[in-house]
């Protein structure tokens, strides 16, 4: 008898025969609100007009649309600005109502993962006063970096199930003057590009379709509360997240797959501050040597500010002894931002990342000579004039 | 008052407990929700059974002669639908072909029995649904009864294959704590399969531990290894991905202490049991209780493994928790003498009464 080609196919609707299985973990959500019921603290709603989306184990997560409280990144913003500066470019081109927040303190989850510093109470601490800053603000807080949204995931399991933790937070928020609210889902910005992402396709002014993709998942994002994290059957087989994968995929770009797509880009945190000839290493020889081998791709996509950086940064590293590296490494946000037409200084702000990116531009169809010399007549105008910085007229001027 | 028994489930459990009930003087309604009878074994196309290697459908075959019987009426693409009343008279709802029928029977045995755990729901990364060569054991079986064990995405023999164990069972993180108990015995049996047809290809398994119950020690752990030269490594497999054409598998070699990552050209992923279907459905219908992994509760263990938590209904095989063909069978037997015990007991005490 012949092996049948559809082999997956037939196994997927062997699959949804078999019922819908009992997930493994409770919807920690529940007991969210099962808390606000009692009283122990106030629950802040997603904001109507939301976005279901398909999590591991087939519930369903609220995606805000608009009426969001950006909780950015540390790295995103001292290493790569551009990051931010496209998901904020995104948001005002879907002409959405948003809001950038002064107050916002950091985490400091890269300290606690790096070397256990701090402790619970402080760490839950500050995420509840982030949260509470975001609810007297009237927007959804919508989280930047992987690292912090995996955190505050793992704050909120700790909550939910600790109430002498619960009664400690408590009181500092008291004197802090903040409330005590627990946001309805937790959302992490890939979250929404992936929601949006057919808006983005709409939108596009790029040919894509000759560029090819690597996407690296945030360990952060997909490693920690992994049952809160978005999947796909229709990407890989619903075994990996489609966050990133389906937003290539929409803009139509091509997602290339390689071996070790599943191994941390190399930041590791600890080894990112003590022993980080291994971080170089790992992301050169590991991933983006892996990548070259078995996909050569245009361009390496991720969702997370350490991912970014140590993929990039760490090529700038591996050249002086290994030619072949080299594959420019951004986040999807400025991926799609570019795809829509977004200056790639002004706005992607890629002249901050170390990897030549200038070919894959090329490849891309954007003409980044004449961009390059548009952003020197920019810095030129900002030396002449008393702005200290350009504004979002500038961006699409 | 009814003494029909209700015999929910035509696999082997279904198969033995109908006859035992026929055999002792009773009468028996076996509803079966596929067309044909043999439950998993028959679905799943088990060929050589763990671990004698005898045929899986000749033995299939013995239990469906035995339902052969006037005292058993078998009902195929048949599935109770409700269920109402008490021990002595139970009022169930069917429904099959011909619509839905209303029967009163005296006492219910459960026996529908278990499904293959999911590997999309494991958390390591094993890729079934990514990979056409990473199967599952009934997968394997599948093309053991056909003779031809090839990679699906080549037609091609394997090179190497490996069994990575206690995939969805022992596993705290997925709620399957318990162990399926026979996946290192089809698994070992599958590998002397494997060896026997294909001299050529390397064999290994991957495991926390084998548990080999009772005889399965003698009669499949060593001659794996002693005959057939299957390699068992204890490890841990963590991850699967495509590389070159191939599997590359990831994980810790546990005794070694140290990460492997090998090739290989088909894993074959051995998948516990959960309950089914069936029997979540019929476990609402008839109001009974569950444990907490969803198999029909036994209260009365260890000495009354069949009676559930609802005088009159009795629960047999891999319904009530992981089971092996042997358990199943005895169980399926116990199971038949409670239930028609009950509808003759209750008879007597009416009977008393009313003289």
């Amino acid at each position: 008898m012949p092996i049948p080609l559809n082999v997956l196919d037939t196994r997927r609707e062997a699959r949804e025969e078999r019922g819908p299985a009992v997930p493994p973990t409770e919807d920690v959500r529940e007991k969210v609100f099962e808390l606000e019921a009692k009283g122990e603290w106030l629950v802040q709603r997603v904001p109507d007009p939301w976005i279901g989306v398909t999590t591991k184990y087939g519930r369903i997560k609220k995606i805000p649309i608009a009426r969001t409280w950006h909780h950015k990144s540390c790295g995103q913003c001292g290493h790569i600005p551009g990051y931010s500066t496209a998901i904020f470019w995104l948001i005002r081109k879907l002409g959405l109502d948003y809001n950038d927040p002064k107050d916002q303190t950091s985490c400091t989850a890269w300290n606690y993962y790096a070397s256990a510093t701090s402790n619970q109470g402080a760490q839950a601490a500050v995420a509840m006063r982030n949260f509470g800053a975001a609810y007297e603000s009237g927007y959804f807080p919508m989280i930047h970096c992987g690292t912090s949204y995996g955190h505050y995931k793992e704050v909120r399991e700790e909550l939910v199930h600790s109430a002498p933790l619960r009664d400690e937070v408590r009181r500092i928020c008291d004197k802090l003057g903040k409330p005590f609210v627990m946001p309805e889902e937790i959302v992490h910005y890939s979250e929404w590009i992936y929601a949006m992402r057919d808006e983005f396709a709409k939108r596009r002014v790029l040919d894509l379709s000759s560029i090819d993709v690597t996407v690296h998942p945030a360990c952060h994002y997909h490693k920690l509360v992994v049952e809160d994290a978005i999947y796909d059957p229709d990407v890989y087989g619903g075994q990996r997240t489609a966050v990133v994968s389906s937003v290539v995929t929409a803009l139509g770009a091509n997602v290339k797959d390689y071996s070790t797509w599943f191994d941390c880009c190399g930041f590791g945190f600890r080894h990112i501050l003590v022993q980080r000839d291994f971080t170089r290493s790992f992301a050169t020889l590991r991933k983006i040597d892996v990548m070259r081998e078995e996909a050569n791709p245009d361009v390496v996509l991720t969702h997370d500010t350490g991912c970014v950086t140590t993929l990039d940064q760490s090529q700038f590293a591996a050249r002086a002894h290994k030619p072949n590296v080299g594959i420019p490494v951004m986040s999807e946000a400025q991926f799609a931002a570019l795809a829509m037409g977004a200056h790639p200084y002004r706005v992607c702000q890629l002249h901050w990342h170390s990897t030549e990116y200038r070919p894959l531009l090329e490849k891309m169809g954007i003409d980044w000579r004449e961009r390059w010399r548009e952003f020197e007549d920019d810095l030129e105008r900002l030396k002449k004039d008393d702005k200290a910085y350009l504004t979002w007229e500038d961006a699409d001027a | 008052m009814p003494e029909t028994v209700l015999v929910i489930g035509g696999g082997p459990a279904g198969l033995e407990a109908a006859r035992a009930i026929a055999t002792i003087g009773g009468k028996a309604l076996l509803v079966e929700r596929r067309a044909v009878l043999g439950g998993t074994p028959d679905e799943s196309n088990y060929a050589a059974l763990t671990p004698r290697m005898g045929s899986a459908q000749e033995a299939l075959d013995v239990l469906r002669a035995g339902v052969v019987d006037p005292n058993i009426d078998v009902r195929v693409e048949t599935t109770v639908t409700g269920c109402s009343g008490s021990v002595g008279d139970f009022a169930v709802t069917l429904t099959g072909p011909a619509g839905e029928t209303k029967e009163h029977v005296g006492a219910i045995v459960v026996a529908t029995g278990f499904q293959h755990f999911d590997p999309g729901r494991e958390t390591q990364m094993y890729g079934y649904y990514e990979y056409p060569d990473v199967i599952t054991l009934p997968d394997a079986e599948k093309m053991l009864s056909e003779h031809r064990f090839v990679r699906p995405s080549t037609g091609e023999p394997p090179r190497n294959v490996a069994f990575i164990q206690c995939v969805g069972s022992r596993d705290r993180r997925l709620g399957n704590e318990y162990c399926s108990k026979v996946c290192c015995g089809v698994a070992s049996k599958e590998a002397i399969e494997i060896r026997r047809l294909l001299p050529d290809t390397k064999v290994y398994i991957f495991y926390i531990d084998m548990r080999m119950y009772g005889y399965w020690e003698n009669e499949i752990y060593w001659p794996a290894q002693e005959q057939y030269n299957v390699t068992y490594i204890r490890g841990i497999v963590t991850e699967i991905v495509g590389k070159d054409g191939r599997l590359l598998m990831k994980g810790e070699d546990t005794t070694m202490g140290r990460p492997l990552e090998v090739l290989m050209d088909m894993i074959v992923l051995s998948v516990g049991m959960e309950p089914s279907r069936g029997t979540r459905d019929v476990a609402g219908i008839l109001g009974i209780e569950q444990n907490k992994y969803g198999f029909i509760a036994t209260p009365g263990e260890p000495m009354d493994p069949v009676s559930t938590n609802v005088p009159g209904i009795y629960v047999a095989g891999a319904a009530a928790g992981p089971k092996d063909l042997e358990d199943t069978v005895g169980m399926a037997g116990a199971a038949a003498m409670r239930a028609v015990g009950a509808v003759r007991g209750l008879a007597r005490s009416e009977a008393a009464v009313t003289r």
